[in-house]
């Protein structure tokens, strides 16, 4: 079954249904929650980079006043490997107890040498993180004759480029709120991106079986990819809580949440690519590494976009004693996008040609996306005038220099189709769709209400969007772009059965046949004409609601789609204070639901990317393996007056809205930092190759190119 | 305190001594983060002495007088939050440079985060919980802008938007931005932050 040709509601500006209670500051997040006679709990994490816990002793936060359980999590003999790594847990009546009482476990260290930067981990005799190295190389992947190709390139560029690992900064930490309800069943309100997985980890670690385990997220305060589970911290709240017999809640500290909550790993590149006159690439080498910390995941997609068909890359893992790399916004894909596109753009420059010209010759020929990058790309070059861009810096006489950038970015995304959603029509005429899937400021919930407003000719704030629960039908976890594209169809197939059902109920009171009957502006017509009142009609349902589920169908979602960016900056070259004037993001998803909502990831999307190539940045000490800036004045984010023009466009023609619905969280954040750093290469006429694009970067990058 | 402590800058290590009335505490405040690191590991920190004792407090919320105990080192932000369960206003940084926490107290917006509650007595707090809710009111613009979307900023922002338009009830684009710059919000709901300001002033004029 198709979408609607003429939809009402899909495709218009749907302000979402949670939004007053967010506004009004009436929505309960997991970390509001506060059950009867809850406790607070805290953690006690590790404030050095790696050491063996010779003595772990308890008993003095124990004797602590309002303290009612500690636990280890560690045990004495064991190592910590990360500053912030979790040692041990208390729950107190208050949290001012609990934070004394964690002071006053007593902890013997011995410490160990550690590495905390990617320089330190991969020196010659560097103390091992990991047993064999702390560099793991991948295998090497080649496609053609790399060699060759560079061999009849016309123009070669070799560079290397960097970018720092970056923290997830969720504004409400990690962390949940845990009741035991019975000796086997488990209430936790979870600041989670799933639900399910969130209460199938509870089940497996209490070993009860996942149908008593509820998780409920109603809300929650952002997770960009680093909060699928209960986590050590949320484990321990539900063992505090079992061993004090009373609710516990347990949210990480804001210094703990950017050492371990997750991050994005580094990557550093050397690359060498070469193009022949006519401006095609004919070759590129790539040595690349990065680091996830103690665990690997640092590998990204190179060569991106572009096609190279004679290339061969080796990538190395580098371990350190930092927290773990979780999925971040696109995994992989923006740090894979900056580095292809300086090294594209410093190619362009040297065969002298327009960089967007070189681009659209280089796009991979069979590609689907291909005609969707050309088609975008004008679009964007009008939208931020192009045409205005001079050659590398030519921008003006003064220290003032401006300049323009642009960069093409992709994303799979795509359905996991054994997703489910319940349709309940009530015969009190209310309707509710079910699911245990969540919202985690995407609108997912409001996407879910739409398709069933516009199905049952109702209005979207008619539908209850029941979602955050992990006991209904399974839902997608929030991730990869995958959420709309999973649960669209599922929803669709639910409200259409239990429409079905109802007419088949109401009709022969019509004296009508069940194909007789449609919905529109909240009536039953038969035959095109209004005869009943939603309301009456689901009256006719006497005691028995209507209750259908609706599984995954082929054809209402794809996978796959394209997007391009352009900035403008201006860049003092004495200060080396770079200025954004605007952002063009051009992007496709397919069936765009909520045009407004859809927006709102976008915007998003470019802000985080903004962010990546303006800012941010962990800083960790090399003397003494901590991080210095766990916090949110020396990890610097966008604010509102860093806020340039942003443009956002939706690629949205008959042809893509035919493909169905695709997910838009991750794409529009990854070619921000891209367009960005060649915008400030062509105001200044430098390549500033370490991200982000911070007054000291840049004069280095400045005065390297004088020496 | 040494030059290179990058806490010195802003000497906002007073969040670590408000919290611990004891000599750990103050160890935070006298050194950066990575000597207190290397103190703790080698065992250098000093034995924990807590002085604790709560204090019953009224404090007027919302037009509300409402009395619980607290510690003189709790912050208004965990007294509302954990004692009188307005969970409106939000933590983050917990130390004065997000403004999730943002209330209003004597008309004033302050970090509640770094404000102590047993300063608050006598004083007039509100939290967004009591704004109107009505077409022309703040949270309505950013509910129609879409100026939230995880919601966990939207508090403080939404707060900070009506102290500022209270006071500047004329606003221009740029104007806005910088009333609102002492908020932080990391799903990058600026652009329809900014609209909803914008139209909330327009709003407030036509009512
Ligand atoms: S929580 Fe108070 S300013 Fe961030
Ligand atoms: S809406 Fe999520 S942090 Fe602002």
């Amino acid at each position: 079954m198709p979408w609607p040709e003429n939809p009402k509601l899909i495709g218009t500006r749907i302000p979402r249904l949670d939004g007053m209670i967010k506004a009004t500051g009436k929505a309960k997040y997991p970390s509001d929650e506060h059950p009867e006679g809850m406790l607070f709990g805290v953690m006690l994490y590790s404030p050095v980079p790696h050491a063996k816990i010779k003595t772990l002793d308890l008993k003095p936060a124990e004797a602590m006043p309002g303290v009612k359980a500690v636990i280890g999590i560690v045990k004495e003999g064991g190592l910590v490997r990360y500053h912030g790594d979790d040692i041990a847990a208390v729950a107190a009546e208050t949290e001012e107890q609990a934070r004394d009482a964690v002071r006053a476990i007593k902890v013997e260290y011995e410490i160990l040498p550690h590495v905390a930067t990617e320089p330190q981990a991969m020196a010659d005799g560097a103390p091992e993180v990991v047993r064999g190295g702390n560099v793991k190389k991948g295998r090497a992947t080649s496609v053609g004759d790399a060699d060759a190709g560079l061999a009849k390139a016309d123009a070669v560029v070799e560079m290397t480029l960097n970018v720092p690992v970056i923290t997830h900064v969720c504004l409400e930490t990690h962390g949940l709120t845990a009741r035991w309800d019975s000796k086997e069943k488990i209430t936790a309100w979870a600041s989670t991106q799933a639900v399910g997985a969130t209460a199938a980890e509870l089940a497996g670690r209490f070993n009860i079986p996942v149908g008593d385990v509820t998780v409920l997220t109603e809300v929650m305060g952002g997770g960009f990819g680093s909060k699928f589970g209960a986590d050590v911290w949320g484990i321990a709240a539900a063992e505090l809580a079992q061993k004090a017999g009373k609710p516990v809640k347990m949210f990480l500290d804001r210094v703990q949440e950017h050492l371990a909550g997750g991050n994005r790993p580094s990557a550093t590149a050397k690359v060498k690519m070469g193009a022949t006159k006519d401006g095609k690439i004919s070759g590129m080498i790539a040595e690349t590494y990065g680091t996830g910390g103690i665990s690997r995941g640092a590998q990204f997609p190179l060569p991106y976009v572009y096609a190279v068909a004679d290339n061969k890359r080796t990538h190395s893992d580098v371990f350190l004693n930092g927290g773990n790399a979780r999925a971040m916004r696109a995994p992989g894909h923006p740090q894979g996008c900056l580095i292809m596109e300086s090294v594209v753009d410093e190619l362009a420059d040297k065969l002298g040609m327009d960089p967007m010209e070189f681009r659209l010759k280089n796009l991979a020929p069979n590609d689907f996306r291909t005609g969707i990058y050309e088609a975008q790309v004008a679009i964007g070059a009008e939208e931020i005038g192009w045409k205005n861009r001079k050659a590398r810096g030519q921008s003006s006489k003064g220290p003032i220099k401006t300049g323009y950038g642009m960069a093409l970015h992709q994303w799979g995304g795509g359905a996991a189709p054994d997703k489910q959603v319940t349709c309940i029509i009530n015969p009190d005429g209310s309707v509710e769709v079910r699911s245990a899937t969540q919202d985690i400021g995407t609108g997912a919930r409001t996407i879910l209400a739409i398709i069933a407003a516009e199905l049952l000719g109702l209005k979207v704030t008619d539908i209850k969007s029941n979602i955050g629960n992990s006991t209904f039908p399974p839902g997608q976890a929030s991730g990869g772009s995958t959420t709309t594209p999973s649960m669209s169809p599922p929803c669709f197939a639910a409200v259409s059965a239990a429409r079905d059902a109802l007419f088949k109920k109401i009709a022969p009171g019509l004296n009508a046949e069940p194909g007789d009957l449609s919905l529109a502006d909240g009536k039953v017509l038969v035959k095109g004409e209004a005869k009943l009142d939603w309301k009456d009609a689901c009256r006719k349902l006497g005691m028995m609601p209507i209750n259908e589920l609706g599984k995954f169908e082929e054809g209402l979602s794809s996978v796959g789609v394209a997007g391009c960016q352009f900035a403008e900056v201006s860049v003092d070259i004495e200060t080396g204070v770079v200025t954004l004037k605007k952002i063009v993001a051009v992007q496709d998803s397919g069936l765009i639901i909520d045009k407004l909502t859809w927006e709102s990831q976008v915007y998003g999307g470019v802000i985080g990317g903004l962010n990546y190539g303006r800012f941010e940045e962990r800083v960790m000490d090399p003397t003494t393996g901590v991080m210095l800036n766990a916090d949110m004045e020396l990890y610097k984010l966008a604010g509102a007056s860093d806020m340039p023009v942003i443009v956002v466009k939706a690629y949205e023609t008959p042809e893509m809205k035919a493909r169905g619905v695709i997910g838009i969280g991750e794409p529009p954040t990854i070619g921000t930092a891209a367009a960005i750093g060649n915008a400030v290469a062509n105001a200044i006429g430098v390549r500033v190759a370490n991200w982000p694009m911070t007054p000291i970067n840049v004069l280095n990058a400045l005065a390297s190119a004088k020496s | 305190m040494t030059d290179q402590d990058p806490k010195s800058r802003s000497g906002s290590s007073r969040r670590d001594f408000l919290r611990g009335s004891s000599l750990a505490a103050a160890t935070a405040v006298l050194t950066g983060p990575a000597q207190v690191a290397l103190d703790e590991a080698t065992g250098a920190e000093p034995e924990v002495k807590v002085l604790t004792g709560e204090v019953s407090l009224t404090l007027k919320v919302n037009g509300e007088e409402k009395t619980c105990k607290v510690e003189p080192r709790s912050t208004l932000l965990d007294t509302l939050r954990h004692r009188l369960d307005i969970t409106g206003p939000k933590r983050v940084c917990d130390r004065a440079s997000c403004g999730a926490c943002t209330a209003i107290v004597d008309g004033v917006p302050v970090y509640s985060c770094t404000t102590l509650a047993v300063t608050c007595t006598g004083k007039t707090i509100e939290t967004l919980e009591s704004f109107g809710t009505d077409a022309n009111s703040v949270p309505h613009a950013f509910h129609q802008a879409d100026g939230l979307m995880c919601g966990y900023c939207t508090p403080g922002f939404v707060t900070a938007c009506k102290a500022f338009l209270d006071k500047n009830p004329n606003p221009t684009l740029d104007e806005v931005k910088k009333g609102l710059d002492g908020n932080i919000c990391r799903c990058g709901t600026y652009m329809g932050v900014l609209e909803a300001a914008l139209a909330a002033a327009k709003a407030m004029k036509g009512a």
